[in-house]
């Protein structure tokens, strides 16, 4: 029989120590102001799992030794969705701090090429062109190749198709959406030239076979996606991205997200704009 | 100059560097490569030669570039077998402090590896050894972690062993550890900080 929801409470205590593993975890923290959201997710849990009350299911959630109800409660604590010009501060710091110091100490021709991992629906990758077309003068000069990648085909194909809701574009600058986008229904389709400026690729991260081939790329935007993995798993994506990346290339991960936790392989590059994660030039 | 999508596939360049055919024993040469690179992708790809764990450890315990080491240690914790688990216990022992870190760090992944060990580790003669032990404990994911606590800090004479599980015990102990702690609490009754942090302990523990 399911526990009456009214009589399970989750005391200060409870919230604290809560959110001082979670944090640990998963890097993301909670401030009081959240409360609400994570008390109605920890209930919902407690009550799902017959636990009875938060000490017995934060016993049981802290021990399991396959993780996954952590793995499941980190599902519900996250808000899985994408649109266009997310976290813009970052695409701020792309155009306005990291291309302008790689082609800075750019020697030779070759391409800029950024990977872009998950792919989702195609929302950043192509955010990205975007920027580089309206707020990167560098374009001009520079060829710049973008691959976007994500191990769902299904979403892939999507991100292929580029036919968005209007919520997906609500950040959208108007100029851009007339130039960018064409309206259909109540859908917007994004244009020819900006679906030709993206490569979109299967890759699962944790496959060494999948991953070998990405290599020689000056910038690597993951956001959001390793606070769905396990310790191990995050250590592993790291890694592949150490070697998919040139001496001096950089990682640009979620606002919530932090590579100190995961690896001691990067330097941490603070801009006026983000913080993000540089291997360093001398490591090969 | 523009967007080149023709070009945007995965490098060629790296099926030069480690080509598809990538035996273990050509991948245990390249191991030992005075490239850091070709090390590390060595390491890497060794997750698919569990027989290589050995190699990896031996490597692992003379490797001096930091990203090599990394790798290693994933891919061992990857492996996870009991020569990759008996690899990292025994680099519990080594001087290296960083390498016992970076192996603490990697056994916590592994708890159902590492739980038939535990015992051992906690009743190991060396002292140091056994607070690397607790320190596993701190984020191992498995049911017995509260009664390997509770056992170290009623049997264990090292104030300083008993001090690491105590800490530990106020986050995750429950009321079994409530009479363990007193009995703690009388047998270093001139330890300060056992007094402090069992009295920690407690208090979290009566306040759940």
């Amino acid at each position: 029989m399911k526990s009456d929801m009214s009589k399970i409470i989750i005391s200060e205590e409870d919230f604290l120590k809560f959110r001082e593993y979670f944090y640990r975890k998963t890097g993301i923290n909670f401030e009081t102001t959240k409360r609400y959201f994570v008390d109605k997710r920890l209930i919902e849990r407690i009550e799902a799992t017959d636990s009875g009350d938060f000490r017995s299911y934060f016993i049981m959630m802290r021990f399991q030794a396959s993780g996954a109800e952590l793995q499941l409660l980190t599902n519900l604590m996250t808000v899985n969705e994408t649109y266009f010009l997310r976290e813009d501060y970052q695409f701020d710091c792309l155009v306005n701090s990291i291309l302008p110091e790689l082609v800075k100490r750019k020697t030779d021709n070759r391409p800029i090429r950024i990977w872009c991992i998950p792919s989702s629906s195609g929302e950043e990758p192509y955010t990205i062109a975007m920027y580089l077309m309206e707020r990167w003068p560098g374009i001009h000069q520079w060829d710049v190749e973008i691959l976007s990648s994500d191990i769902d085909t299904g979403i892939l194909n999507k991100a292929r198709i580029g036919r968005y809701s209007a919520r997906s574009v609500m950040h959208v600058p108007a100029p851009w959406l007339v130039k960018y986008f064409t309206r259909v229904g109540d859908e917007y389709q994004i244009c020819q030239d900006l679906r030709e400026a993206v490569e979109f690729t299967r890759v699962n991260l944790a496959e060494p076979t999948d991953t070998r081939g990405y290599r020689n790329f000056d910038i690597i935007f993951c956001r959001n996606l390793l606070i769905y993995f396990d310790d191990l798993s995050r250590k592993t994506a790291a890694e592949v991205f150490f070697d998919a990346l040139i001496p001096g290339g950089f990682v640009c991960l979620g606002h919530a997200e932090s590579m100190s936790r995961i690896s001691s392989l990067y330097k941490v590059r603070k801009f006026p704009q983000a913080i993000v994660y540089q291997k360093s030039l001398e490591s090969r | 100059m523009a967007f080149i999508k023709k070009q945007a596939q995965p490098s060629t360049e790296q099926t030069q560097s480690t080509p598809e055919t990538r035996d273990c024993q050509s991948l245990l040469k390249q191991l030992s490569s005075n490239d850091s690179t070709e090390r590390r992708w060595a390491a890497r790809d060794l997750v698919e030669c569990p027989e290589c764990a050995n190699a990896l450890m031996q490597r692992l315990k003379i490797e001096t570039e930091n990203s090599v080491r990394e790798v290693i240690l994933t891919t061992l914790t990857r492996m996870g077998d009991p020569v990759a688990i008996a690899g990292m216990v025994d680099c519990l022992r080594s001087e290296d402090a960083a390498l016992r870190n970076e192996v603490v760090e990697a056994m916590k992944q592994l708890p159902l590896e590492v739980a038939p060990m535990m015992l051992g580790l906690l009743a190991d003669p060396d002292p140091d050894v056994r607070i690397f032990a607790v320190n596993v404990l701190e984020s191992l994911c498995h049911p017995e972690v509260e009664s390997w606590l509770i056992s170290v800090i009623t049997y264990d004479a090292h104030v300083n062993v008993c001090a690491t599980a105590v800490d530990l015990l106020g986050e995750v102990g429950t009321s079994n550890a409530i009479e363990p702690l007193e009995q703690l609490k009388a047998r270093f009754n001139a330890e300060p900080y056992i007094q402090f942090a069992a009295d920690l302990a407690l208090r979290r523990i009566n306040e759940i």
